[in-house]
């Protein structure tokens, strides 16, 4: 139980409730925002310093089979990182795929109470929901992928709506995850048959139908069940020059799909850094022909609004990619020839998730230019509220680097001291030198705290700070009226890598970087409702489906609740309208 | 609650993980085993017997039954005083219990290691050097046209794995009597060599020169020598033809390339000739995990502590060196001066100086049954069966988890290992106080 | 006692019979049973004048043990098989070079007839190796 608390003097940047700057007191009563405690509540005076909701990091690899092959296979990694425990906290490992405790405590340290994990096969849920139990500080969530399914794949093929729809609620259910996860859809699976596929119009070996038919029906899934979190698309062709074409090309074919309520955002984009890749006027798809992409998908984005994207910001030096799109991390460790793993999941995924540590150099052509796309993107958006800043961790580089990113976003002069050093291709293909528009620490806010939280349909609880609110609450050390953080990009990152104090769910967890280490939070799920005759529908199929295909019991699928029941935030979704 | 029919229950013995048993239950004894092969019946009927006798504390070689208080208070004093704990097992227990013996390690700053350190740790120190292509059960099943074993014996050692998984028909592979072949790569003619569609024998200690050859071919150089590892070359490039011309092809490796000359390097010689044909067709690996939850150890390590066995926390934090903090080279060198072993048999399947030391020190085993490490064993005490008397989670082959139901009660006041571990941990906290 | 011996690798591993004896009981006479036997060809058995069952002293730089010898039809000369267990571990190295792993496969032996000479019981293996034996 959380004392009832009182912020007082806090500068509070609340973007939901239009809150700029202002300086207010935020009480915290039993884990919630509330509109006044009792006298005897603690009082903490925050002397000016910048307060907002505790960040929400809707896209961040921290849990499952490919983290733990990860951090398994590279442990020059972790050497490089130890974290001793402390009085309060277990030890580990950190770098770039930290361990499990790790993770934790340095989200926490950084002032962030939410995170989720953006890829999960399914079928393997069960071990994630294991390591939620050692993921401390944090609130977190789960997104089963299904683009790559037989079972889908099937529905598809025999123009069954309703069957993908309760196949996709009856996994949410049974493994408790938060939304849809489409990741090379199509793309994966044909690997498995020798086939890179990266055309959305392309056939699925086997199955005769498209990547685009596989995307469209998965959208369509998610609005008729009603789920708070659109549809989250990693899109085929990731990570080749010239992709932003098959980009847009694929957005396009969904932009006709209805939002449930009238929604207008259907789709989620993410790590858009991979997938916005241009080529110079008359270049092909060679490496030596990348310009960067950014600000011509900027202008799209501006102009097509059904859809939401995180940067998946490159942030230099080590990353380890991670990605359940195995054909793409068999590219890229063709074009490292160092280490590579390929993960096999029955039905679910079977190409296989890959991975591949990977350095990103500001002195290579290519990687100076990745840099510089989700920075021009970001900053020729018209609304930031749909543009949320991400690194894909670790993919595009480790969570700790997010102040980095702030800077760079924030600060024109930051963004030129970089390029001092870069590779001229980031002059030279990008308009980056010639972007004079910085972002304000509102925008940062809106794109790290409230924006996410609306997106992944978590708005009533997180990413703000008005009444009933979830009580997670970052302090950080600065008085905004007295800092030009453009001038001084060096303030962004020393302010934002560590928090004055860190609340979740009321309880203080962080001070000046010192962590308490909390037990998880809360891992959120959906529970999509069918109705009954669909319900019992698809247990039926389910069962002889996957009798047929998988290598385990349907009657083992499920998550049982002992690992569950006590982290579980399950929110009821009606999606009975599904006609059976 | 026990009596009756259980289903679609996870077997608890190889890494297989066969979850289709069927047990009849009476009077909270199993009396069949549908589905189980010789070995899964062997551990399901005869669970209630042959139980580790105790708590126990052995004095003068005299093993006297005791509390569990007083089992648990000896447990504690032995590591609270100890220099050097060596934490070993872990592969024949749950999940739950594996993350109470990290935290009895980093409590007492020790060394945590699990059996794979004599298994499967040269497979994953290959994957250190270059990761791995690892294939899943179910699509080997559905795909798969050439499958090979190389050092290993499934017949004897993963009894079901042809007839559930590589002799078993699927998707695309409708007939796989003539649609898929399935070839045994070995030092002597197995069992399973016998049943395969091709034997190919291969001198001890030559695994990798005969897997460099194939790298070698495969890549389209030639060899300036006649034979390697007692293969003519002719031999090598038609197995090498056939490897390249399969559409999906599955190698499952055993400890027939883990242990033998070379070991580690074995392995990363396979790991990259399997990613080399990838560039041509689709291949795949898969190690043969002998113990039910060795996989599951190394996962349960790696997420806790970033490493997957041998992790010392003399630090306060975790290192890992395989070869330092590996179970046999602490015991080889004297280093451990405490044994903490649980689920796993040490003086059964460790070598001679190895076992020697662990006379000369305490000794603290956690077992079910009795065994030869409960012989020597300064404090014994009874376990509940993981999968059989009490739930748990446990990882296959290929890494997919599985819940171990609880099927029968355990013993009278027979807890799991992750009880008794809690109560040895929280024991140490309360001692350092 | 005959010094006539032959040369050969020895290698061990699982069989379904020790796997299942395991299960029946670690300190049982069907384990004792399954782990205590070295499995050979036709031809080393002929040369050491034994008789399949009779008792065959397996020796190797680090120790010597006697088991009882086994006819497997498929083998050729040259590799001996002791199932995995203390018997086969009475004669194995330490030594991981760095890795963790003792060899465990391929170890030089050799093998001697060791009629009349009586196979220990499990314990008695057991007390002799922690002792130094």
């Amino acid at each position: 139980m959380s004392k009832d608390t009182i912020l007082t003097n806090g500068r509070v940047y609340d973007p939901m409730h239009g809150i700029e700057g202002e300086v207010m007191d935020i009480y915290m009563s039993d884990g919630k925002i509330v509109e006044k405690v009792s006298e005897s509540a603690k009082k903490i005076d925050l002397k000016g310093r910048l307060v907002m909701a505790g960040g929400v990091d809707m896209h961040s690899h921290i849990v499952g089979s490919k983290v733990g092959f990860g951090r398994a296979m590279c442990p020059e990694d972790h050497r490089k990182d130890p974290v001793p425990k402390t009085k309060y906290t277990r030890s580990g490992v950190g770098y770039t795929i930290p361990s499990s405790y790790v993770t934790g405590y340095r989200y926490s340290a950084m002032g962030y109470t939410t995170v989720i994990e953006p890829a999960l096969p399914a079928l393997k849920a069960l071990g994630s929901w294991e390591e939620m139990e050692d993921l401390p500080n944090l609130n977190s969530g789960l997104l089963p992928m299904f683009c790559n399914s037989m079972i889908t794949f099937d529905y598809i093929k025999e123009g069954d709506p309703s069957g993908l729809a309760a196949y996709i609620a009856w996994t949410l259910q049974s493994v408790g995850g938060l939304g849809v996860k489409v990741v090379n859809p199509g793309g994966t699976y044909a690997w498995a048959h020798g086939v890179d596929l990266r055309d959305h119009e392309g056939e699925i070996p086997g199955w005769g139908i498209t990547p685009k038919e596989v995307t469209r029906g998965l959208c369509q899934a998610v609005e008729s069940l009603k789920l708070p979190h659109m549809m989250h698309f990693h899109p085929n062709n990731l990570g080749r020059v010239g992709n932003v074409e098959t980009t847009i090309a694929q957005l396009d074919s969904i932009r006709d799909i209805k939002g449930h309520g009238g929604r207008d955002h259907i789709c989620h984009l993410t790590h858009m850094s991979f997938e916005t890749l241009s080529s110079v006027e008359g270049g092909g798809n060679d490496w030596g022909d990348l310009e960067s992409g950014g600000l011509k998908f900027a202008e799209y984005f501006n102009k097509n609004k059904h859809f939401t994207a995180d940067m998946g910001q490159i942030t230099f030096g080590p990353a380890t990619t991670m990605t359940g799109d195995g054909p793409f991390e068999f590219y890229l460790y063709q074009l490292t020839g160092g280490k590579w793993t390929n993960i096999a999941v029955d039905v679910e995924l079977p190409g296989g998730a890959g991975i591949v540590p990977y350095t990103y150099s500001p002195k290579a052509a290519g990687n100076s230019v990745q840099w510089a796309i989700p920075l021009e993107f970001a900053l020729n958006v018209d609304d930031v509220w749909r543009c949320i800043i991400s690194t894909d961790h670790p993919n595009a580089g480790p969570f700790t680097k997010y102040p980095l990113v702030f800077s760079w976003l924030m600060s024109k002069k930051q963004r030129d001291t970089w390029m001092e050093g870069m590779h001229k291709f980031a002059h030279e293909r990008s308009t980056l030198p010639s972007i004079e528009h910085e972002w304000s620490l509102y925008d940062v806010v809106i794109s790290t705290r409230a924006a996410p939280a609306k997106i992944l349909g978590m708005e009533k609880l997180k990413g703000h700070l008005g009444v009933g609110a979830d009580a997670d609450v970052s302090v950080y050390d600065v008085d905004t009226t007295k800092v030009d953080f453009a001038k001084n990009p060096e303030k962004i990152i020393k302010t934002f890598s560590e928090s004055y104090l860190t609340f979740l769910g009321g309880k203080q967890v962080s001070k000046k970087g010192k962590v308490k280490g909390v037990p998880n939070e809360g891992v959120w799920s959906v529970h999509p409702e069918l109705n009954e005759s669909l319900w019992e529908r698809i247990n039926k199929e389910l069962e002889q489906k996957m009798n047929e295909w998988y290598s385990h019991s349907f009657h083992n699928y499920p998550v049982p609740a002992r690992y569950r029941a006590h982290l579980e935030k399950k929110v009821m979704i009606d999606s009975t309208s599904v006609s059976a | 609650m026990t009596e009756g029919t259980h289903s679609n229950i996870v077997c608890v013995f190889c890494g297989c993980l066969c979850d289709d048993l069927q047990l009849e239950v009476q009077n909270n004894i199993i009396t069949t085993n549908e589905n189980g092969c010789a070995i899964s019946k062997a551990k399901f009927l005869n669970h209630a017997d042959d139980r580790l006798e105790g708590p126990a504390i052995r004095v003068n070689g005299t093993s006297k039954e005791v509390t569990l208080k007083e089992a648990i208070a000896k447990a504690v004093d032995i590591i609270a005083n100890s220099k050097r704990l060596l934490v070993y097992g872990l592969s024949s227990t749950e999940n739950d219990a594996h993350r109470e013996a990290y935290k009895i390690a980093e409590e007492a700053g020790g060394v945590v290691d699990n059996t794979s350190s004599v298994c499967h740790g040269p497979t994953i120190l290959g994957t250190q050097e270059s990761g791995e292509a690892v294939a899943a059960l179910g699509e080997v099943r559905h795909r798969s046209d050439l499958v090979i074993y190389w050092g290993s014996n499934p017949q004897f050692a993963h009894p079901r794995h042809m007839t559930l998984h590589t002799r078993a028909a699927g998707e695309f592979i409708k007939n796989p009597k003539t649609e898929r072949k399935i070839w045994v790569v070995d030092i002597r003619k197995t069992i399973s060599a016998g049943v395969a569609d091709k034997f190919i024998r291969i001198e001890p200690g030559t695994d990798l020169e005969v897997i460099s050859a194939l790298r070698a071919i495969v890549r389209g150089k030639e060899l300036d020598v006649d034979n390697v590892g007692g293969l003519p070359v002719s031999d090598l490039k038609e197995i090498a033809e056939v490897m390249k011309g399969a559409k999906y092809g599955v190698l499952f490796f055993g400890l027939g390339l883990t242990q033998s000359k070379g070991r580690h390097r074995n392995i990363d010689a396979a790991i990259r000739l399997i990613q080399d044909l990838n560039h041509y067709t689709k291949w795949s690996m898969m190690p043969m995990r002998g113990h039910y939850n060795v996989a599951g150890a190394n996962k349960t390590s790696t997420w806790q502590t970033g490493y997957p066995f041998a992790v010392d926390y003399a630090r306060g934090y975790p290192r890992y060196q395989p070869g330092e903090f590996t179970a046999v080279d602490m015991l080889m060198r004297g280093e451990a001066d405490v044994l903490l072993n649980i689920a796993a048999d040490p003086a059964a399947h460790f070598p001679r100086k190895a076992l020697q030391h662990m006379g000369n020190i305490s000794i603290i085993n956690l077992d079910p049954k009795q065994n030869m490490t409960s012989l020597i064993a300064e404090v014994n005490v009874p376990t509940a069966i993981a999968g059989i008397e009490c739930d748990g989670a446990a990882v296959r082959m290929d890494g997919l988890p599985l819940y171990l139901k609880q099927v029968v009660d355990p013993p009278e006041n027979v807890l799991p290992d992750r009880d008794i571990l809690r109560m040895i941990y929280d024991g140490l906290r309360r001692a350092k106080k | 006692m005959s010094r006539v011996g032959v040369q050969a690798l020895l290698t061990s591993g699982r069989t379904l019979k020790q796997g299942r004896a395991m299960e029946l009981g670690k300190l049982g006479p069907e384990y004792l049973k399954e782990v205590s036997i070295c499995e050979m060809d036709k031809v080393t058995l002929e040369s050491l004048g034994l008789n399949e069952g009779d008792p065959v002293r397996v020796e190797t730089i680090h120790g010597s043990v006697v088991v009882t010898s086994k006819l497997d039809r498929r083998s050729e000369p040259g590799v001996v098989f002791i199932p995995c267990g203390p018997f086969a571990n009475a004669i194995t190295g330490s030594d991981t070079e760095g890795t963790g792993m003792p060899n465990y496969k391929s170890i030089p032996v050799q093998l001697f007839a060791a009629k009349g000479e009586r196979i220990l019981g499990v314990k008695e293996l057991l007390n002799r190796m922690v002792e130094g034996l």
